[in-house]
């Protein structure tokens, strides 16, 4: 369990039945991997996510949420609109 | 990392350098099977981490089997300037005819290497006044394409050397170069490089150093030549020490490991560098006792910085750590928040009454400051300076 940041993707939004590796490309740390057609979370990886907002930006379905625990701030792709996606 | 001159000399020889012939011994029980096999006249050297052997008396010359067994035990149960004598070189002593002095380095101020070279080598030639910088001969050496001949043969005869000499300097120079670049070296100095009554040019003493950085590229010291790791001090690094290098191995992201031991209670995660030497020594004055020295940077991950404090607190007696640098922009606040509240947690400690302070400032410092004050950590911004962190650091311990 992470203590500062939970990643969450939302399956009913994630690709949409379009392919997309986006998040998983974008992630300069690795939080992200491919999981049954699905992008699923490294639980492990997530307390590393430097809040680049990178893949809040490219995600096409706005399907990603980032939690900062310790703040109780949610980032979704809102937060980083008119960002190049 | 620094060589031994044995190491050294061992590594050089199988590089084509003319070595002059010895054997090394690390006991006075050993000497009966090592005497028998060394020429006299011969040298007994100290094997020490550390210059100025000669000076202090771990130099030795010797005309004797006997003269050889008494200097040999003498130096072998005893200290040069502060280190245990733990092997000497017999080594047979070479008929000087000239001493050259040969060098490659890195200038840190031009961020260049440098080869410097001079005909008048020997024990002075490094202090000041006592060589003349007009006599030694500088140049700067290509870290990509090395150095070709006929550079070396214009530093011979900027040397003052001529003819065949001119020729067997040019090949050690050459060679010298190739060492250098080759062994991912700092320092490859050659001091004296003698040249023998036969005209001959060979290394009486050597001094290499490695960039530990590059050490994973040269495994054949480990593996092929024995030679241990060990701390730029010349010591073996202490199980702490090499438990700490690993943890800065756990990935290639940032610095945070290169640990040096102290006998203190209160850990420290600083920055290295001069900001840290400064809260060290603030520590100290106030009155505190470090656990350890360290280096973070670079932005380590957060697993890095939460696993050295983790090891940090797992010593003896510490029970705080100092989280104290100088303004950092290659280094986030928050991570480095981050790392230290998960390593004190994953010890069983409460963060806020083992971090006695945390004064980072710089990239992200609110977003830290923010993480700092929900796990009720202290925390100061850069309105407090290095020494009053320290002081209130030392003044928690009370
Ligand atoms: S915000 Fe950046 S670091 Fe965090 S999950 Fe997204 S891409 Fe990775
Ligand atoms: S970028 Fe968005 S849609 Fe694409 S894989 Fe990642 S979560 Fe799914």
């Amino acid at each position: 369990m992470s203590l500062f940041i939970a990643v969450r993707v939302d399956p009913e939004r994630c690709r949409a039945g379009q392919p997309c590796t986006a998040c998983i490309g974008v992630c300069p740390v690795a939080i992200f991997e491919g999981r049954d057609g699905l992008a699923g979370v490294i639980g492990e990886n997530e307390d590393e996510c430097i809040l680049c907002d990178l893949c809040l930006a490219r995600c096409p379905t706005d399907a990603i949420a980032i939690h900062k625990l310790y703040a109780d701030e949610i980032r979704t792709g809102a937060c980083v609109q008119g960002s190049p996606r | 990392m620094r060589l031994l001159e044995y190491e050294a000399k061992q590594i050089l020889r199988d590089r084509g350098f003319e070595i002059p012939r010895g054997i090394v011994v690390r006991r006075a029980g050993e000497l009966d099977q090592a005497l028998p096999s060394v020429s006299f006249p011969a040298m007994v050297k100290a094997q020490v981490p550390i210059g100025g052997r000669g000076k202090a008396g771990a130099v030795i010359r010797v005309e004797d089997a006997r003269a050889a067994r008494d200097a040999a035990e003498r130096l072998l149960c005893g200290h040069v300037r502060g280190y245990p004598v733990e092997a000497l070189l017999l080594e047979e002593a070479v008929s000087i005819r000239g001493e050259f002095f040969l060098a490659v380095t890195y200038d840190t101020v031009e961020k260049q290497a440098i080869l410097l070279a001079s005909g008048a080598g020997g024990v002075d030639v490094e202090s000041p006044g006592q060589a003349s910088p007009d006599r030694m001969v500088r140049r700067v050496l290509d870290v990509r394409r090395g150095l070709h001949e006929f550079e070396a043969r214009q530093v011979a005869a900027k040397v003052g050397l001529a003819g065949r000499d001119l020729l067997g300097f040019a090949g050690v120079v050459r060679q010298a170069a190739d060492a250098f670049l080759g062994l991912d070296c700092t320092l490859l100095e050659i001091n004296p490089l003698a040249r023998t009554d036969e005209g001959r040019f060979v290394v009486a003493d050597a001094h290499l150093e490695v960039d530990e950085d590059a050490l994973y590229r040269q495994p054949h010291l480990e593996t092929g030549y024995r030679i241990p790791r060990r701390e730029a001090s010349g010591r073996a690094p202490t199980e702490f020490e090499r438990r700490a290098a690993e943890v800065d191995a756990i990935d290639h992201r940032g610095v945070a490991g290169r640990v040096i031991e102290f006998d203190g209670n209160l850990g420290l995660l600083i920055g290295g560098g001069g900001a840290s030497l400064t809260a060290f020594d603030a520590i100290r004055r106030h009155g505190g006792r470090p656990a350890n020295y360290c280096e973070i940077g670079g932005n380590p991950s957060v697993r890095k910085v939460a696993e050295l404090t983790k090891l940090i607190l797992s010593r003896p007696g510490v029970e705080r750590i100092a989280v104290i640098m100088n303004v950092v922009s290659n280094t986030r606040v928050d991570l480095i928040a981050r790392g230290v509240i998960q390593g004190s947690l994953e010890a069983g400690r409460d963060p806020g009454r083992t971090i006695a302070a945390f004064r980072v400032p710089g990239s992200w410092e609110e977003e830290g400051f923010t993480l700092l004050r929900k796990y009720g950590v202290e925390f100061c911004d850069r309105g407090v300076s290095i020494d009053e962190a320290s002081r209130r650091a030392v003044a928690r311990q009370a």
